[in-house]
């Protein structure tokens, strides 16, 4: 019996240790470079866009290049001077900016969110189409660290896909993270409608497998 | 000689019965035999626990890495993966998004113009560039499986310099040393000793690299070699005009064509223009075809994809071609003299007429007359095409009749060929490969640069080249691969491949075409170009520069802003060449005897590796060949006939002797090949190609540690069997195309071939009723009916009860994906097939696993042939001798009530809100019950992981061909065609991003977008201005197996033939049209007639009467 029980316990720490949602919701590594979105997205209020800036063009939001990091955080010129806008240009945790500015080789980033291979996700159409950053990626404006705030799963996004109105917004409030609706839900469908849509049949979120399988 | 395709079978008595045979795919499946039973009864006839055995086990698990490997990081969720971003991403580039790029390359002797898409900075799919004057949308096989070449990891790495029996491992430092040396030697002599062999190039950079190393060095010779030439064209021309000129045709214009061992739709340099046009011509709608419908003629000996469009077929010994040209002139010169076009002949056929026909097919006097009739009758709309095999007198007759028919200037019209370099005294003419022989025993060269080709493999085999070339002291052969000639070479130097150098390349018809490269050299290779200016300049010199030099010479001043659009468009407008005048010197040429013997050899390229340069590439080796459908290996093609004569029997090996040289090939049985003519095609038995094409590395070879040992890759063992066996060895310099009096003897013993004739035949109950119903498959008529009744297609087989067998999705308020495919335009070249690999990562899986019925390709091309039925001592049996093809491509059919879906435990099968027949492999577990219920046979297994990882560095190149937006497919794991639907996803998103609707042709298939003849389309059924609903409304549009109530979302339209009135009798075309009356009056009940009383039948009945069959 004892067997048998151990048997059951292992099971049923085999089964919750590796549900997706346990294994990846809250995943938060560290960076080579401790960046903060909540510095910069949040209390600096940068645009999403103005680091990944393919997010809508195409399916990768592309992490941004070390030049754009060098815009603000260049090292010190030659001379030892500092540049229009360098800003802690001789800050320790810009090291590896900074050397990767030199060598031309890249950041090794994390990659916090992370989709099955099998799974094709395109960003642009959805930040186009009035789904906001936040809700796949959470309030990244008030994070010090980068965590992975929702599981990702595939029930979680055909939730979304079933009835898309009521989580997508106006084009212009895509990247303001903390952006709440007003009114009533049926008054925000009928604007999506109007806006996304033809303004009269419902909008589509396609849930056939090929959608995302293929 | 008056009945070739039907020799004298005297004590036989053979009456044509008037009826045609039902569609047949092999003469296994006719005799049903065996092999062919096992097919049909088993959707996999071996099960996947019997694994490959013997040596091709090897064979295969090569084939596994070295064609295909996966992608470099699985999906696995607890992984933790890094983002590298660029430190200085380039200005535009938008990762993980495509990029198309235009360029022209020299790929299997001709000029192909393409747009290349690039993926994050790789080239991963090819296709035809549709703006360019000379190409045009469409490509073909070679140019679509180019993508695999370039990731090739056999390709070579390093520079290679042997001394006597070791090899060392040299870096281009090390040969600019040496080839600085070599040019100090040279200078003094004026450059005598230096010979330079290469392959006629119509590249403009390449001439002024010649001519400028000739400058400085004006002994140099150069010597020309290409195993499959226009030589004889060429000299043809010399003897017809007096000059080398190039033939051009307008196929377009052309309502009478008659090709002569031609194969302008494949076979020849600009063969993708001449396909469309073609296909354009054969629109039996003449709303859309005012000119209406042409009709083509082809005498050939090896029945090519011509031959099986053509609408009259007269297989004859490519020996007796010339003759037949020769009677052909002088008859359309009486037939001109007496203002009569059949002339006396007519009489003679009428008298004929009404007798019994005792032969399957015309015999050569029907068919001249009928030739003649047509040829003459249209005047200036026709044309006559001689193939690249024919000898040069063939060639001047052609060009003869061409005159004689006022074709030249409306259909044929001429440009000057042009020299491969220009000295200072005119053109410098390139010697042939037996002077340079000449020249070295004699020590006139001592130092002999090879750029490109492969001579000690494919040169005639009586030279004895790899003897000779080893007497110069300095040889540089300059190769993709270190191949055989590399191996007997001084110094072998890696190549670039045409997507990773600068270049640029002549159009056929002369445009100005740049190359640009899509990819920094893999494997630090060079180009040709590079390697002559290395010579004539030193090191350091810009490819790039050269060629905007050369195009800028040939086109005028380039400033950046007409450089970058040169790049942009790929070619310079109005470059192309003016049209040259061509006079006769004389007329009255003599046609050159057939050579004696009852046996003649032909040798053709190969559908797969052309000449052997694509001998490593998987996937066209394991592309069925257009004919055949034989994969991986070459087979010595006969009549069976003529295989009953010499007692041969399909598979059995036989040894070919002709003269001194002997080879042995197995015997491949080909209804409707040439009684006498036995073909073998180039390209096989290499023994230095690669992993997958074949590797024999003799004796062990001393090692030592600075030494290389074959190639880099030591992950596997560097041995593989050839594929295939080497017909260059039966090849000699005056037998380059044909032998005649060979013999054949057999050895007694099999030889397995892989053929997919008979694979995935679409089976019904039982062997009778497939021949009762393969009409529900392919549908024909020929003009004449269709004239009459353009929805003849709708009334073959039973009726269907138009009800619903259950509630079934309704798509009407979506987009509702269909394709149409018009069997009047396809074929059957294989372009799709391999666009469809390209695309879909689909795997090779080997010859082992091929004949085994375990093939992946997701697009299939059906090839069935019909002939007519004779009866022979009192029984009833199919004339193999003559028999026409049918080409049908089958993919996914995505049935609105697909029955795959039903039977499938998992749902990962089911149907999208847009009509498609979704397959999600993380769901598949491998249960195969979907392919069992696929009435269509389009499902394909993943009996093993062909696309296994190894964990090896060295397989990093190969992953780069995958397209990174298509899944790679694991083992157990089922696949088919998806309509691309990654394409879909594409357009789709494309279309919300700016907010619009999804227009039509947005979304192309790659199957689509490959086909030369658009004979594929695709779209939204629902809306109703879109090309394939049109396509599927047309009358000509038919489902297949209708009866099954599946609702095939790709419809086909109906092939119509255009057969001379007075030939007609020999195709028995509209048995099916019948039969689909009877079978529908009778409720599809067992009549086993399946025949009419032949041609004329067609006014007896009439729609009325169909409706009251009904009623």
């Amino acid at each position: 019996m004892g067997v048998g029980a151990g048997g059951a316990y292992a099971g049923a720490m085999m089964a919750f240790g590796t549900w997706p949602q346990v294994m990846n919701t809250g995943y938060k590594p560290e960076q080579p470079v401790p960046f903060s979105h909540k510095l910069h997205a949040g209390e600096l209020k940068m645009d999403c866009r103005y680091c990944h800036n393919t997010v809508d063009k195409a399916g990768h939001a592309a992490v941004p290049s070390t030049n754009v990091c060098a815009n603000c955080h260049s090292g010190a010129n030659p001379d030892g001077t500092a540049g229009t806008t360098a800003v802690h240009m001789k800050s320790v945790k810009l090291l590896p900016v900074r050397e990767s500015q030199t060598t031309g080789k890249p950041i090794p980033w994390k990659r916090v969110h992370d989709l099955a291979d099998y799974v094709y996700f395109n960003h642009s159409v959805h930040v186009n189409r009035g789904v906001s950053c936040v809700e796949c990626h959470g309030r990244i404006d008030r994070m010090d660290v980068v965590e992975q705030a929702k599981p990702l799963s595939m029930s979680w996004c055909l939730d979304c896909h079933r009835n898309p109105a009521p989580r997508m917004r106006p084009a212009e409030e895509i990247t303001n993270l903390g952006w709440q609706r007003e009114g009533s839900l049926d008054e925000h469908i009928q604007a999506m409608k109007d806006e996304y849509g033809d303004g009269e049949s419902p909008l589509r979120a396609s849930t056939n497998c090929s959608t995302c399988h293929r | 000689m008056t009945e070739t395709s039907t020799p004298d079978r005297s004590t036989t008595q053979r009456n044509i019965t008037q009826r045609v045979s039902k569609y047949w795919r092999s003469i296994d499946q006719l005799e049903n035999s065996e092999e062919f039973q096992e097919f049909m009864h088993r959707e996999f006839p071996q099960s996947a626990s019997e694994l490959p055995e013997g040596i091709s086990r090897r064979r295969w698990i090569q084939l596994m890495g070295a064609s295909f490997s996966l992608a470099a990081v699985q999906g696995c969720r607890w992984q933790t993966e890094e983002i590298a971003p660029f430190a200085e991403r380039p200005e535009g580039y938008i990762p993980g998004s495509h990029t198309k790029f235009a360029t022209s390359v020299e790929l299997a002797g001709a000029p192909r113009h393409l747009l290349v898409t690039c993926y994050d900075g790789r080239p991963i799919k090819i296709d035809g560039n549709p703006d360019h004057p000379a190409g045009g949308s469409g490509s073909d096989c070679y140019s679509q499986a180019a993508t695999l070449s370039l990731y090739d990891p056999d390709r070579q790495a390093s520079l290679l310099e042997r001394t006597g029996k070791e090899t060392f491992a040299k870096d281009w430092g090390d040969f600019e040393a040496y080839a600085r040396e070599r040019v100090e030697e040279l200078v003094p002599k004026g450059g005598e000793g230096l010979a330079i062999l290469m392959a006629p190039t119509s590249s403009l950079s390449v001439t002024a690299a010649l001519e400028n190393l000739i400058e400085k060095l004006p002994q140099t010779r150069l010597f020309s070699y290409e195993p499959i030439s226009r030589d004889s064209e060429l000299a043809g021309a010399e003897v017809a005009f007096g000059k080398q000129v190039r033939t051009h045709y307008k196929l377009a214009d052309a309502d009478v064509i008659a090709t002569f061992d031609a194969d302008p739709l494949i076979g020849m340099p600009e063969s993708v223009a001449m396909a469309r046009e073609y296909a354009e011509r054969r629109e039996p709608d003449e709303k859309k075809n005012e000119a209406g419908m042409n009709r083509l003629y082809s005498v050939e000996s090896q029945f090519s994809t011509t031959g099986a469009a053509a609408d009259h077929r007269f297989a004859v010994k490519s020996g007796e071609i010339p003759s037949l040209l020769a009677e052909l002139r002088d008859r359309i010169a009486g037939a001109g003299e007496e203002g009569n076009a059949g002339g006396e002949h007519d009489q003679e056929h009428d008298q004929e007429h009404d007798e019994t026909v005792h032969a399957a097919g015309p015999s050569r006097e029907e068919f001249l007359s009928a030739l003649v009739e047509d040829l003459v009758g249209a005047k200036g709309r026709s044309v006559v095409i001689v193939g690249r095999s024919q000898p040069a007198e063939a060639h001047a007759i052609g060009h003869e009749i061409n005159r004689a028919l006022e074709a030249v200037g409306e259909t044929v019209t001429y440009t000057d060929e042009p020299a491969l370099a220009q000295g200072e005294d005119g053109p410098v003419k390139s010697e042939a490969l037996t002077e340079l022989l000449g020249a070295i025993a004699a020590k006139k060269v001592d130092t002999v640069l090879i750029l490109g080709g492969n001579p000690i493999y494919d040169a005639p085999s009586n030279l004895r080249l790899a003897e000779e070339l080893a007497d110069a002291p300095h040889t540089i052969h300059l190769s993709q691969y270190d191949d055989e000639t590399s191996r007997a070479c001084r110094w072998s130097l890696p190549q670039t491949h045409p997507l990773e150098a600068w270049g640029d390349v002549s159009a056929w018809d002369g445009t100005v075409s740049v190359a640009q490269p899509l990819v920094q050299p893999l494997l630090g290779g060079r180009s040709a170009l590079e390697l002559l200016a290395l010579f004539a300049d030193g090191p350091g010199v810009e490819a790039k520069q050269l060629v905007r030099e050369a195009v800028a010479g040939k086109v005028g001043d380039l400033d950046d802003a007409a450089w970058n659009k040169l790049l942009h468009d790929g070619y310079a407008e109005n470059s192309a060449a003016e049209p040259a005048d061509a006079a006769l010197v004389r007329s009255g040429f003599e046609a050159p005897a057939a050579g004696e013997g009852d046996l003649e050899v032909v040798f053709v390229p190969s559908s797969s590796t052309y000449d052997g340069r694509f001998a490593n590439n998987g996937w066209l080796q394991e592309t069925p060949d257009f004919v055949t459908k034989l994969t991986w290996d070459n087979a010595a093609i006969i009549n069976p006939n003529t295989a009953k004569d010499q007692g041969v029997s399909q598979g059995e090996l036989v040894t070919i002797s002709a003269g001194d040289q002997e080879l042995d090939l197995p015997v491949f049985i080909q209804p409707g090949q040439a009684e006498g003519s036995i073909g073998v095609a180039l390209g096989y038995g290499r023994t230095a190609a690669g992993r997958v094409g074949g590797m024999v590395i003799e004796g062990s070879p001393t090692v030592r540690k600075d030494v290389v040992v074959g190639l880099r890759g030591n992950w596997l063992p560097p041995v593989a069997d050839p594929i295939g066996h080497d017909s260059y060895k039966l090849r000699t310099s005056d037998s380059m195309d044909r032998i005649s009096g060979v013999e054949i003897k057999g050895l007694g013993r099999d030889y397995t071939l892989a053929t997919t004739q008979d694979h995935h035949a679409i089976d019904e109950l039982g062997l009778k009723e497939i021949s009762q119903r393969s009409e529900l498959l392919i549908r024909e008529a020929s003009l004449e009916t269709y004239e009459e009744h353009s929805d003849f297609a709708k009334h073959i087989g039973p009726h269907t009860p138009d009800v619903e067998l259950w509630n079934e999705l309704s798509h009407d308020d979506n987009r509702a994906w269909g394709m149409a495919i018009d069997l009047n335009k396809c074929i059957g070249c294989n372009a799709c097939s391999v666009a469809c690999q390209a695309e879909n990562n689909v795997p090779v899986v080997g010859k082992d696993q091929v004949a085994r019925g375990r093939e992946m390709h997701w697009i299939r091309i059906d090839r069935y042939f019909r002939g007519p039925v004779v009866e022979e001592d009192g029984a009833e049996k199919v004339d193999f001798s003559n028999p026409s093809v049918s080409y049908q491509p089958v993919a996914c059919q995505h049935c609105e009530t697909a029955p795959c879906e039903q039977v499938c435990p998992v749902a990962a099968t089911i149907h999208s809100d847009e009509g498609l027949n979704d397959m999600t492999y993380n769901r598949c577990i491998g249960t195969r019950y979907c392919a069992n219920n696929c009435p269509f046979k389009v499902r394909r297994f993943n009996f093993f992981n062909y696309t296994k990882r190894f964990e090896s560095a060295n397989n990093e190149l190969m992953t780069l061909v995958n397209n990174p937006e298509v899944t790679v497919r694991a083992r157990g794991v089922m696949e088919k065609c998806t309509y691309c639907t990654q394409r879909i996803s594409a357009g789709r998103i494309d279309a919300k991003s700016e907010n619009r609707a999804i227009r039509d042709g947005d979304i192309k298939t790659a199957c689509q977008e490959a086909c030369p003849t658009s004979a594929i389309v695709f779209g939204d059924l629902n809306d109703e201005k879109s090309e394939v609903a049109a396509w599927h409304a047309n009358d000509r549009s038919y489902g297949m197996l209708e009866g099954l109530r599946l609702k095939p979302r790709t419809k086909y339209l109906a092939r119509i033939r255009n057969p001379h009135p007075k030939l007609e009798k020999y195709m028995v075309l509209d048995a099916s049209h019948k039969d689909g009356h009877q079978e529908h009056g009778h409720g599809g009940g067992g009549h086993d007639d399946g025949g009419h009383d032949g041609h004329g039948h067609k006014s007896e009945h009439s729609e009325e009467n169909h409706e009251k069959q009904e009623a």
